[in-house]
């Protein structure tokens, strides 16, 4: 009780004495941890996305010449968080970036900010082929480092075409007669998770390459000189075969209520035969397989003459160097690492894509083969999103494709947005 | 009584000094309370107030986040009440928040009176039913993706079932008919016990001897909760309405992690489509527009109705 009171008391100026020493600690504290932190002796401070940890993982063992401070999170949230430090200008010195152009984080949005550091000069950089140029490289410079590309197929349970006794089809009618053969059996053809929202747009871009690029490859350049529109194209045909699928009863019940997990999860165990994914996923559908070799892939015939088929392949998320970073040649150094072959041969194993340039060590997933003739057949487009203007314009197909399954839109409608949300500046 | 305990009036009509009142203001701020409160008035002010009213003006630009930013002038606000998905958004806010009011404060309500009564599990009961408020909310909207499991032997629709009510079965999620009541129903579900832990407070306010009074008199239990409860539960009334509004007018977290706004727009969010409109699209002027509204609206909203109810508490 006393105490209180008594020669323990504390004065006003021993109050203010007090809370100024605390706050001067505070502030020395925090500038020690700045410039410890910031200086770094080589410690480079690294943010990917979850989808890059494993490769990144491995390769970081392998490189001496700086320490790395590395995280990894989902995409949603490093978009949220990288992005925000870009415009407070302490981004990390290497961090995602998304290929060519269409969301908040590519390659093109970035760049454009004066942002990325320039790789131009690195030897790698000379093996990227012509045509996923774009996708790296913003007014003839390279900013962006991807080990290579994915492609979306029909990922299948070979035990269920077994079942029914069907091959992989090569045309669209192929196609929808093993969906049948499938269906009869009991089975669910094609397992559909379209409420995780990047899943809804799978079977669009497993089409458009025929029924849009195949027939038009100078769509992209139309698009971007008003001289085309999505709802005047073959992606009309493409919505169109999408619900045909929904109407002959090829998909699991509730399709946008089911999860991406969900989606894996059934074909994995057998319940469904197939589902159209990205080759970057294969991973996630072998470890909730009983065994890995079940699944296999093939590509999605969007047309009834199998020489009329193109692919989707588009380059997979890949790194950047901040171009106002204090460590930008220390980054740049690692992604000359990278960039050597035998480095880019072990990322893309890792994350089961085709390597950007192949050599003889290159060892391509057994399940992507039948996607190769494609790719070095010239019949192969990017993702659609990476030529986009503006990232409203997935969403917004995110979005028409739930209400079209929804049954509250209808083709030319849903069209006639996305042209909309591509005309936005 | 106390107003004769008042100093004389002679003395407080004297006109005082500006000068001695100001030396009085200031030694009043250099008093011990301030001395507290100061390290925390200080950070608050440096982390909340000054980024909250800085960012205002970004309101008016079109920064996207990364460079420079220009000048745009009310094209935002303009934009925004001709933007049919955050009018779509808004009506979606709106019924949410409605529902939200609605139901979680009636069953907290119950709640509250179950378990105010003599029953032995009351402790228990009151602990289990306070319980998912502590959860997370984003982990309760990943547990509750699992029960609203379209599958029809799967969580809810399982239940349903197993039950007989098999023809109840629903796609909760999935159905843009649905999705907002399902949302609806997670929110209610996870802060019902968080209502009920309030109402309790102001239960254990109302004295006993005014229930015995009435007894006497001859009311019934309804006529008890009615006349004698309810007048004197109102400033708990008034709390639950105010924190379940502006709960409602700000859901987030559920919708995110549930259905991201979906399918298609179905339960967009006014808070969904700002955090769009910053980090998946990167128009952070455009945003900030929107957060400036939805927070005047907020403001505008508890301020009428902090009006409206402290009206009727019994003092």
């Amino acid at each position: 009780m006393t105490s209180s009171s008594g020669p323990a008391a504390l004065s006003r100026r021993g109050f203010l004495g007090l809370t100024g020493g605390v706050a001067a600690m505070g502030a020395l504290a925090a500038c020690g941890g700045t410039s410890g932190g910031g200086g770094g002796g080589g410690t480079l401070r690294l943010v990917a996305v979850a989808d890059q940890q494993k490769p990144l993982e491995l390769l970081l063992k392998d490189y001496a010449k700086s320490r790395f401070n590395a995280s990894y999170a989902p995409t949603d949230q490093v978009q949220t968080s990288v992005r925000t430090q870009l415009g407070a200008g302490n981004a990390p010195d290497v961090h995602v970036v998304y290929p060519g152009d269409g969301s908040a984080m590519s390659m093109a949005q970035i760049a454009q900010a004066g942002l990325l550091a320039d790789l131009s000069d690195q030897a790698w950089t000379k093996r990227i082929p012509e045509g996923l140029r774009p996708a790296f490289q913003k007014n003839g410079k390279t900013f962006l480092y991807s080990a290579g590309s994915s492609v979306i197929g029909a990922v299948y349970n070979k035990k269920v075409f077994q079942e029914a006794d069907v091959e992989p089809p090569t045309t669209w009618s192929g196609f929808l007669e093993v969906c049948e053969k499938i269906k009869k059996k009991g089975k669910v053809p094609i397992a559909l998770g379209a409420q995780t929202q990047w899943v809804t747009q799978l079977i669009t871009y497993a089409l458009v390459p025929s029924t849009v690029y195949a027939k038009n490859p100078r769509f992209d350049e139309q698009m971007r000189a008003g001289s085309a529109s999505f709802a005047n194209s073959g992606w009309t045909d493409a919505l169109e075969m999408y619900l045909e699928l929904q109407k002959r009863g090829y998909f699991n019940d509730n399709p946008n209520g089911t999860t991406f997990e969900q989606q894996t999860s059934m074909v994995a165990t057998g319940k469904a035969a197939m589902a159209i994914q990205v080759s970057a996923v294969l991973p996630d559908f072998r470890k909730a397989a009983t065994s890995a070799d079940d699944l296999d892939m093939f590509p999605v015939p969007g047309a009834d003459d199998a020489g009329g088929v193109w692919i989707p392949a588009g380059v997979v998320v890949g790194l950047g160097v901040s171009a106002r970073g204090k460590n930008a040649d220390a980054a740049k150094a690692f992604m000359e690492f990278l960039g050597e072959q035998r480095n880019m041969n072990r990322w893309a194993e890792a994350v089961a894509c085709v390597p950007l340039s192949r050599d003889a060590d290159s060892r391509i997933d057994p399940a992507l083969k039948s996607f190769l003739p494609f790719i070095d057949g010239n019949k192969a487009v990017p993702f659609m999103d990476q030529g986009w203007p503006n990232a409203e314009v997935q969403p917004a197909h995110f979005a028409a494709v739930q209400e079209l399954l929804g049954g509250r839109t209808t083709v030319p409608k849903a069209l006639a947005k996305l042209d909309e949300t591509y005309r936005k500046k | 009584m106390a107003s004769t305990l008042r100093p004389a009036p002679a003395k407080r009509a004297a006109p005082p000094d500006a000068a001695a009142h100001r030396r009085r203001r200031g030694a009043r701020f250099l008093s011990p309370p301030w001395w507290f409160a100061a390290p925390a008035l200080a950070v608050y002010a440096l982390v909340v107030l000054y980024p909250s009213l800085s960012g205002i003006l970004y309101a008016f630009t079109d920064w996207n986040g990364l460079g420079d930013r220009n000048f745009v002038g009310l094209d935002n606000f303009t934009k925004l009440f001709g933007d049919d998905a955050a009018r779509g958004s808004l009506v979606n806010t709106l019924l949410l928040t409605v529902a939200i009011v609605v139901v979680q404060n009636g069953v907290g309500l119950l709640l509250a009176l179950g378990v105010h009564t003599g029953i032995r599990s009351r402790t228990v009961l009151r602990v289990v039913f306070f319980a998912p408020a502590v959860v997370s909310p984003v982990m309760v909207a990943f547990l509750w993706k699992y029960i609203y499991n379209p599958s029809p032997d799967a969580g809810l629709n399982g239940i349903l079932g197993a039950v007989g009510l098999g023809g109840l079965r629903q796609d909760w999620l999935g159905d843009p008919d649905l999705a907002i009541w399902s949302i609806a129903g997670m929110v209610i579900w996870q802060f019902a016990g968080y209502s009920m832990v309030i109402f309790l407070a102001g239960l254990e306010g109302v004295p006993a001897e005014l229930h015995e009074a009435a007894m006497i008199d001859g009311a019934g239990r309804f006529q008890r909760f009615r006349h004698v409860t309810w007048p004197l539960l109102a400033p708990a009334v008034t709390i639950n309405l105010m924190l379940s509004t502006i709960g409602g007018l700000k859901l987030f977290d559920q919708v995110y992690a549930a259905t991201n706004g979906g399918p298609g727009h179905a339960s967009e969010t006014l808070s969904t489509v700002l955090y769009k409109q910053a980090f998946v699209f990167g128009n952070f002027g455009y945003s900030t527009a929107i957060a400036l509204v939805l927070a005047l609206f907020v403001a505008a909203v508890s301020m009428v109705q902090i009006h409206y109810l402290r009206g009727r508490e019994v003092a």
